[in-house]
């Protein structure tokens, strides 16, 4: 479902992300984690092709994204960490307006819209103009807008920031049911609980190499961390990359 | 298309709401904005209903004056156009804060950059096409022109915008491959000013005024000569002329002749756009989200050294004025009123003084006096420049200064000192090089520089003031904030107390001049007169400082944030 082949983004003085590979299948939630810095948001930025790769490539359901980018996207449900929102439209007209650039008929898009904003606990703000949401309620309607066209890829950048207790458990649970579909879930976060909890395999970043990939067990495996939990385990494997060799 | 108009829609949805309860207020507001705008319409369509009438009235040359002039208008319109265009391109296509949402959907990169271009067509366009049509309707008056010459303008003026607007954007596409999005404003505003500086110089040699005054030729063969001579052919702004002239005159075919050119060459430019843009516009848009990178290094060593000033106030000072220096934005500004001073003085400088009937002391003091009102709207302009956006300037952080221990009213007389001293030396220089080049009495050397030491804190405060009760700290421009309402008021405002102290001071200085002229000692009433007029001038200096203070400092302690 996403394939990232020596992906590698250089900045003028910075290397942010170097010789990146990396294959998430269908159905699977990876996590991306790693400290501040380390590349996490260029490679989702990469990734949703909204930044071109100095080398390297983006494949998006088998489509790569730097020779067809339109049909890479539309495959794409992208939750950025820090949303734009039109703050002059409503909620409903935002959606709208993301429904039409997807090209979904305007009598599914209704039922669907009306759904997911029940779900997402928004339908009484739906024709608010954004500009009186407040931070978890644009992130809640980001999320709307993302799975508004049923994507088959999910790339989200800090899903849980600004959230209350119980959106997190309902994004949580979302993202499960999601995965149980056969949707792909590419999760870049700081936080450990989150990765810990949903994730079936994470990736670890540090200083734009991708240091460890699997499941907690094998990252605890490969941190000679026996039980340790992802906090430790993450601590360990980014100590130990730190130190020059 | 289809596309291309969604991706527009975001922009156009907000258009149709119906006005809300609480928007009355806005709505005044508009209404205070639209009266003034159509002041401005109809006094340029007067100005230039007497002016084609005169020139109309003058055999043999009046119409080749005026078709020069008309030529010479719409080459200036153009170039305003493009250089409009660039600006408002670089800011759509590449630091936009929705690029991310909009480059994240399944849309062509052409698509994305046609909607942006047909935006910055409307943006950088809209008001020069607004304020062009009363010269160019006025023009169908004084020719009596047929109905078909107004259904034309648009005909004309709309592939002009969109030609310059198309220019701009490929200007801008093709730069950014040399030169990161986010530095080349700074950049652009460089070569603007060069450009206008360059531009203007070079007028003011040409000295146009000469044009109207065939004496100043050798001959008037080399006059007719001058005006007849042909425009570059290739120009856009040409066709536009050539459609509009032989419209007045009533030749149709001429019209569609040029029309049919301007809409080639904006369908060529169309198909450059589709090009490029699907070529280089994302690879752009890549390079301009790395790492901003600085012309020069910052200094490191602390802004004001072995300052007596508490710590709150000196850690204030110390970031305003480092914020300042280390915007590159601003450095193209003072590089403007640095050309601008010399430009003003310049003018001074060759008044053909000696040549006026009028008796030269007279002049020069009478000069003097209205020069202190120019400077003081030069420095209105400058204040709302740099001292009204100063509270917007710290945009997002603001939470900042309202979370930190100290007061607001400190904070901004903070400020006002950072603003005040360089607007103050800025005034004093115009004021005495001006003065030193009339050669003025002392008494209006006197006169005109304590007055600005009276004017400026006034005209400063009503900026600090008056941004503090107006701030707009989500701008992406927050230089931008002095467009607004806030902005409108302190212009008003300012104008307003700049006119009443020159009115103040204009009776007793002419009593003073009159009985130095006529070789009298002043009366008692005149000192009265005088005594009276300072008192007035000190009380409205004194308001303009306190009171849009207090109201910046009132409106910004109870604003939410």
């Amino acid at each position: 479902m996403i394939v990232l082949n020596r992906l590698t983004k250089r900045y003028t003085k910075t290397l942010a992300v170097n010789d990146l590979s990396l294959a998430v299948p269908k159905g699977e939630i990876f996590g991306f984690i790693g400290p501040n810095g380390a590349g996490k948001t260029t490679t989702i930025k990469m990734m949703a092709g909204l930044m071109a790769p100095t080398s390297g490539s983006v494949s998006i359901c088998g489509i790569d994204m730097a020779e067809n980018p339109r049909e890479a996207k539309a495959r794409i449900g992208f939750i950025p960490d820090r949303p734009y929102l039109y703050e002059k439209l409503t909620g409903m007209e935002f959606l709208k307006f993301i429904a039409r650039v997807y090209g979904m008929v305007p009598d599914g898009f209704k039922e669907k819209a009306q759904f997911l904003l029940d779900r997402f606990a928004l339908a009484d703000w739906a024709d608010d103009l954004i500009e009186a949401y407040s931070h978890g309620m644009c992130q809640r309607l980001v999320m709307v807008a993302a799975l508004l066209h049923d994507p088959e890829v999910i790339i989200v950048d800090e899903p849980m920031v600004g959230l209350d207790p119980v959106a997190v458990i309902l994004v949580k649970r979302i993202f499960r049911e999601l995965a149980e579909k056969g949707v792909t879930l590419f999760v870049s976060t700081h936080s450990l609980g989150v990765a810990q909890d949903v994730c079936h395999r994470i990736g670890i970043i540090h200083r734009g190499r991708l240091i460890a990939t699997g499941s907690l067990d094998q990252l605890r495996e490969r941190a000679r961390a026996a039980d340790a939990d992802l906090e430790a385990v993450f601590m360990a494997l980014t100590a130990e990359n730190s130190n020059p060799m | 298309m289809k596309t291309v108009t969604t991706l527009l829609l975001p922009r156009l949805w907000p258009l149709k709401r119906p006005v809300a309860s609480g928007m009355m207020k806005r709505s005044f507001r508009l209404c205070i904005l639209g009266g003034i705008g159509a002041a401005f319409w109809i006094g340029i369509f007067g100005v230039s209903m007497r002016v084609l009438r005169y020139f109309r009235g003058i055999e043999e040359v009046g119409d080749l004056i005026l078709a020069k002039l008309l030529s010479m208008m719409l080459i200036t319109v153009f170039s305003l156009l493009i250089f409009s265009a660039i600006l408002t391109c670089l800011s759509k296509l590449y630091l936009s804060k929705d690029l991310s949402l909009v480059f994240s959907l399944p849309v062509e990169r052409h698509q994305i950059f046609i909607a942006r271009w047909l935006e910055s067509t409307f943006d950088s366009a809209w008001m020069v096409m607004l304020y062009t049509l009363p010269v160019l309707i006025a023009y169908g008056i004084a020719y009596d022109a047929s109905s078909m010459y107004y259904a034309y303008l648009p005909v004309a003026l709309v592939p002009l915008a969109a030609v310059a607007s198309g220019i701009g954007a490929l200007v801008v596409i093709l730069a950014v491959m040399v030169i990161p999005a986010n530095r080349i404003r700074t950049l652009f505003v460089f070569f603007g000013l060069f450009a206008f500086i360059a531009v203007y110089i070079a007028f003011r040699l040409l000295r146009p005024e000469r044009l109207v005054d065939p004496e100043a030729f050798a001959t008037v063969l080399v006059y007719l000569h001058a005006l007849k001579s042909p425009d570059f052919p290739f120009l856009p702004s040409t066709w536009a002329y050539d459609g509009i002239h032989g419209l007045l005159a009533g030749d149709a075919a001429q019209g569609l002749f040029a029309a049919s050119l301007s809409l080639a060459a904006t369908g060529l430019l169309y198909c450059a756009m589709v090009i490029t843009a699907d070529t280089v516009y994302f690879s752009g848009l890549s390079r301009a989200q790395t790492v901003k990178e600085r012309l020069l290094e910052p200094r490191r060593k602390p802004a004001l050294k072995k300052s007596r000033l508490p710590g709150p106030v000196r850690a204030f000072a110390e970031k305003e004025i480092k914020t300042f220096f280390r915007d590159q934005t601003q450095w193209s500004q003072v590089f403007l009123i640095a050309a601008l001073v010399v430009i003003y003085i310049y003018n001074f400088k060759v008044l053909p003084l000696e040549r006026s009937p009028i008796q030269a002391l007279y002049l020069q003091n009478l000069l003097s006096f209205l020069n202190m009102g120019l400077v003081a709207f030069v420095l209105i302009a400058v204040t709302a420049r740099f001292a009204f956006p100063a509270v917007s300037l710290e945009k997002e952080a603001f939470w900042l200064v309202r979370a930190c221990p100290v007061r607001i009213r400190t904070y901004l007389w903070v400020k006002f000192v950072i603003y005040f001293l360089p607007l103050l030396i800025l005034s004093e220089i115009l004021i005495v090089g001006t003065n030193l080049l009339l050669k003025v009495t002392p008494l209006m050397m006197g006169l005109s520089t304590v007055t600005l030491c009276l004017l400026v804190p006034g005209v400063v405060c009503l900026g600090v003031g008056l941004g503090a009760a107006f701030p707009d700290f989500n701008s992406e421009n927050p230089a931008q904030s002095v467009t607004g309402w806030g902005g409108l008021l302190f212009m008003m405002l300012g104008a307003f107390f700049v006119g009443a102290v020159i009115l103040l001071e204009a009776g007793p200085v002419y009593r003073f001049f009159m009985a130095r002229v006529k070789g009298h000692a002043l009366f008692l009433s005149d000192w009265i007169f005088a005594g009276v007029s300072l008192a007035g001038v000190l009380v409205l200096a004194g308001l303009a400082v306190w009171v849009p203070m207090r109201h910046g400092e009132k409106k910004l302690t109870e604003m939410d944030i």
